[in-house]
């Protein structure tokens, strides 16, 4: 199946200000995508632009292979944006903003009623659709939020930081929604900067700095594009000595000490090379009681392509 | 047009939700009428002042007979110059002045002056025909039941005889000679002039209408604001609706509102006041255009300005200083002619000099068309700047 949004080359600059240089991606049906990147890195910008919000200066952007510009309306019905910053009438209840933004997607009102009981089940305010938005806390307004850029069923979510100044509950809440969402074949797009939110829901992901991509892949093709090694620590019944030189004897390790009883292994590739160093530590005489692997995580990869840390 | 409607109605929710709008669209308006109205008293189309001694029969007889006429109601006046004063300001249509023992004169068969104070219109001429049948047929009776008493006294008491009717009748037209009712027109003040024939709540009504819709429209203005602030805006743009349709939303329930207001206006002071708003037609026309321009006036303020705080602010102050200067407060007839020619930079000026033309002095559509012409020009104008700044406010 093709791609539900393909971008390319995207461009924009506000003044001396280059906020987007140079973006590109694709996501396929049922793919969530992210772009991490600290606050002012250019997701926000992106998404303007990708969902026709904004003119990129340069740059194509196609929704279902139609071309996205602020006048293609076919290719915005298509799009479902839930803004970071909320976007509801607070002086209208849950259910009148879902009215109100369903009629502007054209929906009948019929579609509008039977879909507004539909999403106000899934987002949890069935029971307080007729309270008006206003009254909501943070977190059932973001759900609302959500819940509009729902409503018309669209085939491309894109979520702009929707778990910012919500509750730990509501947040989690988000975050599976997201991924029964994707379940469904829905393709979104997710900015966050919240490392482990891209993480969990994120099939690939772009770092984002700066207005450019400095890196995109799965989670483990972007944490391994840094060279950073593995720590292994063994914690050793037997002789620890023994077992820390015919650790140090692997090819794939760069060093092994041994400490009381452990034995503390630098090495490339931790989870391909543990088998060997169990390995080597029952060759000498020893077991292995405890292991404890730290690898680098995507917050260590932005440090280490960026030079700074994610929320700075 | 499911989309501009969809706008348009939660443009009017939003303003039927807001308590304080209760107060200064519902009921901040009729206050003014009715406060208006008050200094302009009752009633006074067809109000004839009497002057008259209050313990005389005859006077009062004269005073009932009146009062029992259609559409005239009596005043009772404590001097010919308090009533003469009325009549010249227009208060009162116009006067009668019974002289001291008026009704004594009636019975001795004595001449009497009556006084009639009026104006050179359709009305006093009116009233004067009135007053002067009500005078004889109040005299006639008696002189001939006086002559009769008198006749039969002298013969006793013989049947009425056809010369001695012929001698009543004589009688009598000598006595209705000797009443004579002298005409006395007052110097017309012009103003009294501009207003003669106004009810009492006509003039406050119209020119609270003007008033209160366009500062309604524009103190509204900060809901446009709110929808940009809240990311509404934004997000209406990111749906599948064009900016033309959100312009025309957003423009239609600034539109609907300050329609909203006008037409409440109309209806609640008809019905409850009885006030004249003259040819249906052209006041149609006038609150029309009006109201576009009110709309478009808010489009700006609400895109100008970045707080609604500030949108409020500015709103008030130019909705009230329009009004003021364009005679929505005091009648543009008290201005000196300097201020009175500045006045013509606001649609208000134009639209209470429409209102005017329609209701006091029964013009109709074709009458205000230069009053048209300009408001459609102000409406023209505003909805030019108001859509071109909003469309900018809008992808900010």
């Amino acid at each position: 199946m093709g791609a539900v949004l393909r971008c390319s080359g995207l461009r924009k600059a506000f003044g001396d200000i280059q906020a987007v240089d140079d973006v590109g991606f694709e996501i396929a049906p049922g793919e969530t995508y992210g772009l991490l990147g600290p606050n002012g890195a250019g997701k926000t910008t992106s998404i303007s632009m990708i969902a026709g919000l904004l003119h990129p200066d340069a740059g194509e952007i196609e929704v279902l292979g139609t071309r996205m510009t602020p006048r293609a309306l076919d290719a915005k019905a298509a799009v479902g944006l839930v803004p970071q910053d909320l976007a509801i009438y607070p002086d209208l209840t849950a259910r009148e903003n879902l009215h109100f933004f369903g009629r502007l997607q054209h929906m009948s009102r019929h579609d509008v009623r039977a879909r507004s009981d539909e999403i106000l089940e899934v987002i949890g305010l069935r029971e307080r659709s007729d309270d008006r938005a206003g009254e909501f806390s943070g977190g059932m307004k973001r759900r609302l939020n959500i819940g509009i850029g729902l409503l018309h069923q669209p085939r491309l979510l894109i979520l702009d930081e929707p778990t910012v100044g919500v509750d730990p509950q509501s947040r989690n809440a988000i975050l599976e929604s997201v991924e029964a969402l994707a379940v469904e074949g829905l393709a979104v797009l997710y900015t966050t900067h919240y490392m482990e939110e891209a993480e969990r829901l994120c099939r690939r992901i772009a770092i984002v700095d700066q207005g450019r991509i400095v890196a995109e892949g799965t989670r483990r093709e972007l944490i391994d594009t840094i060279s950073e090694q593995d720590i292994v620590r063994l914690k050793v019944a037997g002789d620890v000595h023994a077992a820390a030189v015919a650790c140090d004897a692997l090819p794939s390790v760069s060093s092994a000490d041994a400490e009381d009883d452990e034995v503390v292994c630098l090495l490339d590739q931790a989870a391909s090379s543990l088998p060997a160093l169990l390995a080597a530590v029952s060759s000498v005489d020893a077991s292995v009681v405890g292991v404890e692997v730290r690898e680098p995580d995507l917050e260590d990869v932005f440090l280490y392509l960026t030079g700074r840390a994610l929320r700075d | 047009m499911v989309k501009v409607w969809a706008i348009v109605r939660v443009e009017l929710t939003r303003l039927l939700r807001d308590r304080s709008n209760l107060f200064f669209v519902f009921l901040f308006p009729l206050l003014l009428i009715v406060f208006i109205g008050a200094q302009f008293g009752s009633d006074f189309s067809t109000r004839l002042g009497v002057v008259a001694d209050a313990g005389d029969a005859e006077a009062a007889s004269l005073i009932a007979a009146l009062d029992d006429l259609e559409g005239i109601t009596t005043v009772a006046f404590d001097s010919r110059e308090e009533l003469a004063d009325e009549v010249d300001r227009g208060r009162i249509s116009a006067g009668v002045v019974l002289p001291d023992g008026y009704g004594d004169a009636l019975r001795a068969v004595e001449p009497v002056e009556v006084v009639f104070l009026g104006r050179p219109d359709a009305t006093s001429a009116s009233l004067q025909a009135l007053v002067g049948a009500a005078l004889a047929e109040q005299v006639l009776p008696g002189a001939a039941a006086t002559l009769l008493v008198s006749g039969r006294a002298a013969v006793g008491a013989p049947p009425v005889e056809a010369a001695e009717l012929r001698e009543v009748a004589l009688a009598v037209e000598d006595q209705a000679s000797r009443i004579e009712v002298s005409a006395t027109t007052l110097g017309v003040d012009e103003l009294a002039e501009e207003f003669a024939g106004l009810g009492q709540f006509d003039i406050g009504a119209s020119s609270q209408l003007f008033l209160f819709t366009f500062l309604t429209s524009l103190t509204g203005a900060g809901a446009l604001i709110q929808t940009r602030q809240y990311g509404v805006a934004t997000r209406m743009l990111s749906t599948p609706t064009s900016t033309f349709s959100v312009l025309l939303g957003t423009g239609g329930g600034r539109l609907a509102i300050a329609l909203f207001q006008a037409v409440y206006i109309v209806v609640i002071s008809t019905v409850a006041f009885g006030v004249n708003w003259g040819d249906p037609l052209g006041a149609t026309a006038v609150i029309l255009l009006f109201a576009v321009g009110a709309a478009a006036a808010a489009m700006v303020v609400g895109s100008v300005f970045s707080t609604d705080s500030q949108a409020a602010g500015a709103g008030i102050g130019i909705g009230l200083g329009a009004a003021a200067l364009g005679g929505s407060m005091v009648p543009i007839e008290l201005y000196p002619e300097t201020v009175a020619q500045v006045a013509r930079i606001t649609p208000h000026f134009w639209a209470n000099e429409a209102m005017a033309e329609l209701v006091r002095r029964d013009g109709t559509i074709v009458d205000i068309l230069p009053q048209l012409a300009a408001l459609g020009g102000f409406a023209v104008a505003l909805v030019a700047l108001g859509s071109w700044t909003l469309s900018r406010a809008l992808v900010r």
